[in-house]
């Protein structure tokens, strides 16, 4: 077989250029790859392959004692083009039901709790399975409507932490984002979700833009992010500090609306280190209060409980953190910790410190042993209870993710790569909060009981994630 | 460091120089420093080793997972591949045009047909032309960067990706250390320039017949050295050697091609690909040297 007759050393010269041509090109992605190769560890196809990752995933939540569960499925869809466009999209739904904490104090003999009927004029009965709850006539009060006198009535036990068992929600969720390199710039991108349950709404909206700098070793990010949520809680919103009763109330709903914004500097140190530091900053105003949350009014001599007062929190609260994550790849482990740092116009400082260590087990399996800790200072206005001899504050709450805790978490995830395409997972993760049980301010029967309401909880992930073309 | 940590890299120190040793891409590989830096040869090994592993990773046609594996099963609607094998794919359409056709990423299916075994049987002609169908980039939709094949139809980029890693080490190492380099994976190599002093790099063409020892001596500055052929795998029929490089435009072995051509060029891409045309050329290999006035060994 012989080459068409050509020119003395054509066909050499031409492989030398193509050759060349070739090599320039891959040297010039080359440095693109090293920041690319932190992508994900899910993103196998390598940097600027067009690629769709579906994620499903079902979240098992319980907290210990018989509190709150929850069991939500969650669908991810995202969609990489090779120009570096990106489509995502995602739906939650959750089921939670349970008892939850409703703020107010145990004490030495039963306390009875009035709250009102999940619908307003309804007469069916709220008691069920997790009920333990009973529809009572309302004492007839002047001026009130007919089918407004009857209330929901639930007993709690001597000392016990009192809880609502009547607490069950669905909540469905969907978020969607969009991002692409824009002109000069090397992404831009915004997004939005919706969130809603039976007495919560939440929208979101966020914009971003990032830039590579440096051989893309470096990436400067800022993005803003607006939320509206409207809360219309079972019964209306009570008036603040007000007693605990059964009325319907108006206004029946109130809002909250949130701005901030996030800047991130993004930095591959090495080819074996990745590196991130952002600050955040966001601002909330409007109704911040829990609806069905109260605190309870205790004797100044005996410490027992007098009333149950509906909480109050400031109308604004503004934040600021600052969050340091380092990728390791301690070829072929990769180690991530990070620390973030947050403190806000509340008076809550809070400290963060996280590692994880992802391990491959073969070709197939990896494991990813994980723990965190986290610890915080209480809000300015968090209080165990309120003394009744003594003047009312404008603020409390004694929800005691507002108070000071250490929070656990110990987790470990296996995978199992079922072709260089699909991936199972399981992760399990177990959180233990810890605080003070018998805080100095404990009056009288208080000193015996255990007023630290945090909870510990378990959380099991399964779920499956399918790359395909 | 665990035993768990990837395939072995050894370093020993030789003369003047250190050598890296791991195995990749169903080959060994080293790298050779002229420095008296331990810690240094053996970062240059990891680094060597890492990108022939990436490379080996990316474009084996055994792995399912890798691009080569992907784009073998992507059926009817093809796929959308990234940049590097998008440059990977432009580079094979353009040397099947210089070459009128003779350099194929597309022939490795007629590899079903034929067994280089050293014996005389060849292949039973009516399987080779079930096979041709599958055979020719033309047939192949490639419009960047998106890839259509035939159902049926591979491509494998066997005949490049080890001369492609050793210039992308190369060039990697060379970005970490002055030092004079040889970058060496399965007798495809290239130099970083001459060693300290100006003095050559010695290489040695492995004999033909006596694997293991040397039938002669090259002295490289500067480029990059590729051998083509196998002087174990080839047929032996009515006193025609069929070696073990095909035609993709017959489906047939080349007849009475050379046991080996070295060529040297400048990258290592260059010079594998340039020996695996002369190869192609069978009888004629010399002939086609000469007239392309290229830099060749050529062992019968």
């Amino acid at each position: 077989m012989q080459l068409k007759e050509r020119q003395a050393g054509d066909v050499r010269k031409r492989i030398a250029r193509l050759s060349a041509g070739l090599l320039a090109a891959s040297l010039a992605g080359h440095s693109k790859s090293a920041a690319a190769q932190y992508d994900s560890e899910n993103n196998n196809f390598g940097p600027g392959i067009a690629y769709s990752q579906l994620d499903a995933a079902l979240l098992v939540y319980q907290e210990a004692g018989g509190r709150v569960s929850a069991t939500e499925p969650t669908l991810d869809l995202s969609v990489h083009g090779a120009d570096g466009r990106q489509l995502s999209l995602g739906f939650v739904a959750d089921a939670v039901s349970g008892a939850t904490p409703n703020g107010a104090v145990p004490s030495n003999i039963p306390q009875n709790f009035l709250t009102p009927l999940r619908a307003k004029g309804s007469t069916a009965t709220v008691t069920g399975a997790s009920g333990g709850s009973t529809i009572i006539q309302l004492p007839p009060t002047p001026g009130q409507i007919a089918q407004a006198a009857l209330g929901r009535q639930y007993t709690v036990p001597a000392n016990t932490l009192p809880v609502d068992k009547g607490f069950r929600d669905h909540r469905g969720a969907f978020n969607f984002g969009w991002a692409q390199p824009l002109g000069g710039i090397s992404e831009v991108g915004f997004g939005g979700s919706y969130s809603r349950e039976s007495d919560y709404q939440a929208v979101t909206s966020n914009a971003h833009i990032s830039q590579n700098l440096n051989s893309d070793n470096t990436t400067l990010s800022l993005s803003i992010n607006g939320e509206f949520d409207s809360s219309f809680p079972f019964g209306g919103i009570p008036v603040p500090l007000s007693v605990m009763n059964a009325q319907w109330k108006s206004p029946t709903s109130r809002n909250k609306t949130q701005l901030g914004f996030v800047a991130g500097w993004t930095e591959v140190m090495s080819r074996w280190w990745l590196m991130q530091l952002n600050y955040a900053f966001d601002r909330q105003s409007g109704y911040q209060n829990d609806p069905y949350r109260v605190i309870s009014v205790v004797d100044p001599g005996s410490g027992e409980p007098i009333s149950s007062l509906y909480e109050n929190r400031p109308l604004h609260r503004q934040g600021q953190s600052l969050f340091w994550d380092n990728k390791v790849d301690l070829n072929p482990a990769v180690t991530e910790f990070s620390f973030r740092y947050y403190t806000d116009s509340w008076n809550i400082t809070s400290k963060t410190a996280e590692i994880s260590e992802h391990v491959p087990l073969g070709n197939s399996f990896y494991v990813e042993p994980s723990g965190r800790w986290y610890q915080q200072s209480a809000a300015s206005f968090f209080r165990y209870f309120l003394v009744g001899s003594q003047a009312l504050p404008q603020y409390a709450s004694s929800d005691m993710r507002l108070g000071a805790f250490t929070g656990l978490t110990y987790g470990a995830k296996i995978g199992y790569h079922i072709n260089g395409r699909s991936e199972f997972y399981l992760k399990g993760e177990y959180y233990e909060q810890m605080g003070n049980r018998h805080p100095a301010s404990a009056i009288g029967q208080l000193r015996q009981q255990d007023l630290f309401s945090g909870t510990n909880a378990a959380v099991i992930f399964a779920g499956y994630s399918w790359d395909f073309h | 460091m665990s035993e768990d940590e990837g395939p072995a890299l050894r370093i020993t120190k030789i003369g003047e120089d250190y050598h890296a040793a791991f195995a990749a891409m169903a080959t060994p590989c080293e790298i050779r420093v002229q420095t008296a830096d331990g810690a240094l040869a053996e970062r240059l090994g990891q680094l060597a080793q890492q990108e022939a592993l990436r490379v080996e990773h990316k474009f084996s046609r055994y792995r399912s997972d890798s691009v080569v594996g992907r784009i073998n099963a992507s059926g009817k609607g093809g796929l959308l591949v990234d940049a590097e094998t998008g440059d990977l794919l432009d580079f094979a359409q353009e040397c099947h045009k210089t070459s009128d056709g003779l350099f194929d990423i597309t022939s490795g299916v007629l590899r079903r047909a034929w067994h280089f075994d050293g014996s005389d049987r060849l292949p039973d002609p009516n399987r080779i032309t079930s096979l041709m169908p599958l055979v020719g980039w033309r047939k192949v939709s490639w419009k960047r960067p998106h890839l259509r094949l035939l159902p049926g139809m591979e491509i494998d980029f066997g005949g490049l990706a080890k001369e492609y890693a050793v210039d992308l080490t190369l060039h990697r190492l060379m970005a970490v250390t002055t030092q004079p380099l040889l970058v060496n994976f399965g007798g495809d190599l290239r130099v970083s320039g001459p060693r300290s002093g100006g003095t050559p790099w010695h290489v040695a063409i492995e004999s033909v017949q006596m694997p293991g020892t040397a039938s002669g001596i090259l002295q490289l500055s500067s480029g990059a050295l590729a051998t083509s052929g196998d002087a174990r795998r080839f047929l032996l029929h009515d006193g025609i050697r069929y070696g073990h490089i095909l035609d993709p435009r017959t489906g047939w072995s080349v007849k009475n091609p050379p046991s080996s051509v070295t060529v040297a060029a400048e990258t290592c891409v260059e010079a594998g690909l340039t020996a695996t045309l002369a190869m192609l050329q069978g009888a004629d290999t010399e002939e086609f040297l000469k007239r392309e006035i290229i830099r060749a060994w050529v062992i019968r």
